[in-house]
């Protein structure tokens, strides 16, 4: 493919720094597409990055923050501990695979797994705007559908692209790391309870 | 007439030649890069100045740790993408192929006989310095951190250690790549020194 072949040859070394920043932000939107419709594309895998993984672990960080963020007391550890969460699980999760013998990269399959967060992302952004309204029953059951929704599309997005590196008798035991750290993720979003 | 600068192996020295020697030193010693060199030393001091200053900048935990954050990616993506192009012609980065191994690429630009794609010494030094300076720092907060209990920075702390020191690895193997290897260019280095000390001596006594 074209974008991959430019990186043979040292024109990268000269290119200007204005393409530079669109050529990674392209990839970076290119890739949350990919997650939005989730499809079998051995292609996207091969263009890692962390970007995106870092833009949504530190909004799902700050999203889930209780009581004001500027009080003395603000939630401080809450923020390195969905960060550590999300960061520590993801590498779990690859050390796994890879011990299962899969042949995906390590770089490769942090990738995957951080960009798979957007759906939960969206989920704990409506979860927001619904906290906002009337405390009841009502308003439990909307978020959980909206959380379940929301787990099961990153469970197939993840799946689509992590499965096929895999042997076939042992893809349930590469999938199910996955399942738990969005089941994890999900968990706090739904108990989340601003103050 | 002994020459000063024993790197110009290619720079014949003879009278004829003096003024095209020094003209050629001053343009290599000048910074040919001037925001890239900034913006090298910008993000990296700023991660540190406000990770130490954190107390007295913010009330908020979480704003000092995002504003970090922001700074030693964005160092990050500068380092490896930016400025060691601009500044020492160097670049490394992972490729995957068709099978879905994956190689990592430690490229340098070729020494030319354009003097415009020269490396200026100036720029190399800031390149070097800031490169080398800053994860050492963040190892020393590392462990400051850990043995003082603050261990809520230590997310921070080790998110720096890792994406400076990646920098750092990713430009020594590029550097030692574009030599034959590790040893041999730390001894060549240490003659050179030895022997410029010692006609440095021979001309002031």
């Amino acid at each position: 493919m074209r974008s991959r072949s430019r990186e043979f040859d040292s024109s990268t070394l000269n290119e200007s720094v204005q393409n530079t920043i669109m050529r990674d932000l392209k990839a970076v939107g290119k890739k949350f597409m990919h997650v939005l419709y989730p499809r079998k594309s051995n292609t996207l895998l091969r263009d890692w990055d962390l970007w995106g993984p870092l833009i949504l672990c530190v909004t799902l960080a700050l999203m889930l923050q209780r009581g004001s963020v500027d009080s003395e007391k603000d939630g401080g550890p809450q923020f390195a501990e969905v960060f550590v969460i999300v960061w520590f699980g993801a590498v779990t999760i690859t050390l796994n695979s890879k011990l299962l013998g899969g042949n995906i990269s390590f770089f490769q399959s942090l990738c995957v797994l951080g960009y798979c967060i957007l759906p939960l992302t969206v989920a704990m952004l409506i979860c927001r705007l619904v906290l906002l309204a009337e405390p009841g029953p009502i308003n439990f059951m909307v978020r959980l559908f909206v959380v379940i929704v929301m787990f099961a599309w990153s469970i197939v997005a993840s799946t689509a692209f992590l499965a096929d590196s895999q042997p076939p008798n042992r893809k349930a035991l590469a999938v199910y790391p996955v399942f738990l750290f969005y089941f994890v993720i999900s968990w706090m979003i739904l108990t989340f309870t601003p103050q | 007439m002994l020459p000063q600068d024993s790197n110009d192996d290619a720079e014949d020295v003879s009278l004829f030649d003096a003024e095209e020697e020094t003209v050629s030193r001053s343009t290599r010693s000048k910074i040919r890069h001037p925001v890239a060199s900034f913006f090298h030393l910008f993000f990296r001091v700023s991660a540190i100045i406000v990770y130490l200053l954190c107390e007295l900048l913010s009330s908020s935990f979480i704003a000092c740790m995002v504003t970090i954050i922001l700074l030693l990616s964005c160092d990050f993506w500068a380092v490896k993408n930016v400025t060691g192009r601009l500044m020492v012609g160097l670049r490394w980065w992972n490729h995957i192929d068709e099978d879905g191994k994956s190689h990592w690429v430690f490229e340098s630009r070729k020494a030319t006989s354009q003097e415009n794609k020269s490396v200026s010494e100036a720029e190399s030094r800031i390149f070097w310095l800031g490169l080398i300076a800053c994860p050492v720092l963040w190892v020393i907060f590392a462990f400051s951190a850990l043995f003082s209990f603050r261990v809520k920075w230590l997310a921070v702390v080790i998110m720096g250690v890792v994406l400076q020191g990646a920098n750092l690895y990713g430009y020594i193997r590029c550097k030692v790549g574009s030599r034959k290897n590790l040893t041999s260019m730390a001894t060549s280095y240490l003659g050179k020194q030895f022997l410029r000390q010692n006609t440095g001596d021979d001309q002031t006594s």
